[in-house]
């Protein structure tokens, strides 16, 4: 089965240019997919068109078998965690520990277990020593380390990430490899736009390249 | 006729306002919208586009008037079921009035922006306004856009954590506007300051006199509009 069915769709932002015009893409269950191709051709755009942030102008999207546009954020949220190109405007909250465990909290999840779970991840991503600091003034690595394990703290059916190793150190890609791996044992497909060739070499089931509109295997 | 001066445009808006504010009876007030459209029209811009933009501006302005008209208790009752009033003709009147001066300000907003933010400046700077007020003007019109995409992004990313913002009840609704609007805060403050030091090693305020890379020019033209503008304004004023 496709985790992610993507059947004709077009595209163009307001007073923009057609970024996708009649284009189809399937991602399978469990595969680790990365995405490349030149800055500006869409990758960004086509991960918002898979969440639903943004709508295709034809064409439709389903994701595990669901229509997109029948799904809310919140619900799709659920399914897909994504981590955005720019984390800092994924970050709400006063203190990283709570960056992590409000969205549970809020949802009326058990407390000790929402800690736990966080203080795992806190470990898991070197981020202990700034459990308390403020997320907007991390530096940006940090951010991307907190907007990460934020995603991770709902266990997600699949996982897209916009270049995540943008602005890591080879220690800390080291670190997030470690997670990735762990992730696809649990059978998590993912989706990751990236330019670094040994990661991609490390993770990839299959590597797609994005231009003029279309899709080069 | 898109190389109007900036500063006729602000006179035309300054104009308008100030007559939307001094009078209040709906029939002086539906004329100046009036003419603001048709200056607007002259302008060439494209009305109905922007209202189609402003969509949800537009909802709630007519959702707080409609709430004002129905909580207004005051003059004669026009519909009422049983007892109780409804609406009365006092309450429907100032929503009205509501609805009339915030369609002028819309339509005067649209007239000035059809100059770039850059004209506008130095529109005021040429017109003696100190420089550091006519750079805080600048600030903010950069800085709005920029605001309104940094929350709509986070609106989605919140509800991205699997908060679903519809089924949320209003007291809790609250508390993930708080999550949204403190990281906002935040941000601007550390553009402030990132703006303050770039702008601190370019020297400026470094001297007390600026010169203009860009010098604004009137055309006869302009004050032949400015003219107009201030001759129907008194006639306004004088035949309401
Ligand atoms: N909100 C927007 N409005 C208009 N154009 C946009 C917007 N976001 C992106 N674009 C344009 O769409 C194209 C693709 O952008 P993007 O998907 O971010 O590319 P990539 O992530 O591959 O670098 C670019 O040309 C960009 O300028
Ligand atoms: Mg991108």
């Amino acid at each position: 089965m496709n985790n992610i069915d993507i059947n004709n769709i077009s595209y163009e932002y307001h007073r923009g240019r057609q970024i996708f015009n009649n284009f189809s893409l399937q991602l399978k269950n469990g595969e680790t997919t990365f995405l490349t191709g030149c800055n500006g051709c869409g990758k960004t755009t086509l991960t918002k068109l898979i969440m639903g942030i943004i709508k295709p102008t034809s064409g439709e999207i389903k994701i595990f078998g669901k229509r997109a546009d029948s799904l809310s954020l919140g619900s799709m949220g659920e399914i897909i965690g994504y981590v955005f190109q720019y984390p800092e405007r994924q970050l709400f909250s006063s203190s990283v520990m709570d960056e992590l465990t409000f969205p549970l909290i809020f949802k009326g999840y058990n407390k000790i277990e929402t800690f736990e779970k966080a203080k795992d991840l806190l470990k898991i991503f070197d981020l202990e020593k700034v459990k308390n600091s403020y997320p907007s003034l991390l530096s940006y690595g940090e951010k991307r380390r907190l907007a990460i394990a934020s995603v991770l703290m709902v266990v997600p059916k699949y996982l897209i990430l916009d270049e995540p190793t943008a602005s890591l150190d080879n220690h800390r890609i080291d670190a997030l490899s470690d997670v990735l791996i762990e992730l696809k044992n649990r059978k998590i497909g993912m989706l990751i736009i990236s330019h670094n060739k040994t990661f991609i070499e490390k993770h990839k089931d299959r590597v797609i390249k994005l231009e003029g509109g279309q899709i080069y295997e | 006729m898109n190389d109007i001066d900036p500063r006729t445009k602000l006179i035309q808006v300054l104009i308008l306002s100030t007559l939307a504010l001094i009078y209040n009876k709906l029939s002086l007030l539906s004329l100046i919208l009036l003419a603001a459209i048709v200056i607007a029209l002259l302008n060439r811009i494209n009305l109905l586009s922007i209202l189609i933009r402003l969509k949800r501006l537009v909802k709630m302005i007519i959702l707080i008037a409609l709430i004002q008209s129905l909580l207004t208790k005051t003059g004669n009752p026009i519909f009422r079921i049983g007892n109780f009033t409804l609406l009365t003709d006092y309450g429907l009147i100032k929503s009205l009035e509501f609805i009339l001066r915030l369609g002028i300000i819309i339509v005067s907003a649209a007239i000035i922006t059809t100059s770039s933010s850059r004209e506008i400046i130095q529109g005021l700077i040429q017109w003696h306004c100190p420089y550091e007020i006519a750079f805080m003007v600048s600030v903010a019109i950069r800085f709005l856009p920029i605001f309104k995409e940094e929350m709509t992004d986070m609106i989605t990313a919140i509800q991205l954590r699997g908060i679903d913002l519809h089924k949320v009840k209003f007291n809790k609704k609250i508390q993930v506007y708080k999550y949204i609007l403190t990281p906002i805060t935040i941000n601007s403050v550390i553009k402030a300051k990132e703006l303050a030091a770039a702008m601190e090693m370019r020297g400026f305020r470094a001297y007390p006199q600026r010169t203009s890379y860009m010098v604004l020019k009137m055309q006869a033209f302009d004050y032949i509009i400015i003219g107009l503008s201030i001759a129907a304004a008194f006639l306004f004023f004088t035949f309401q």
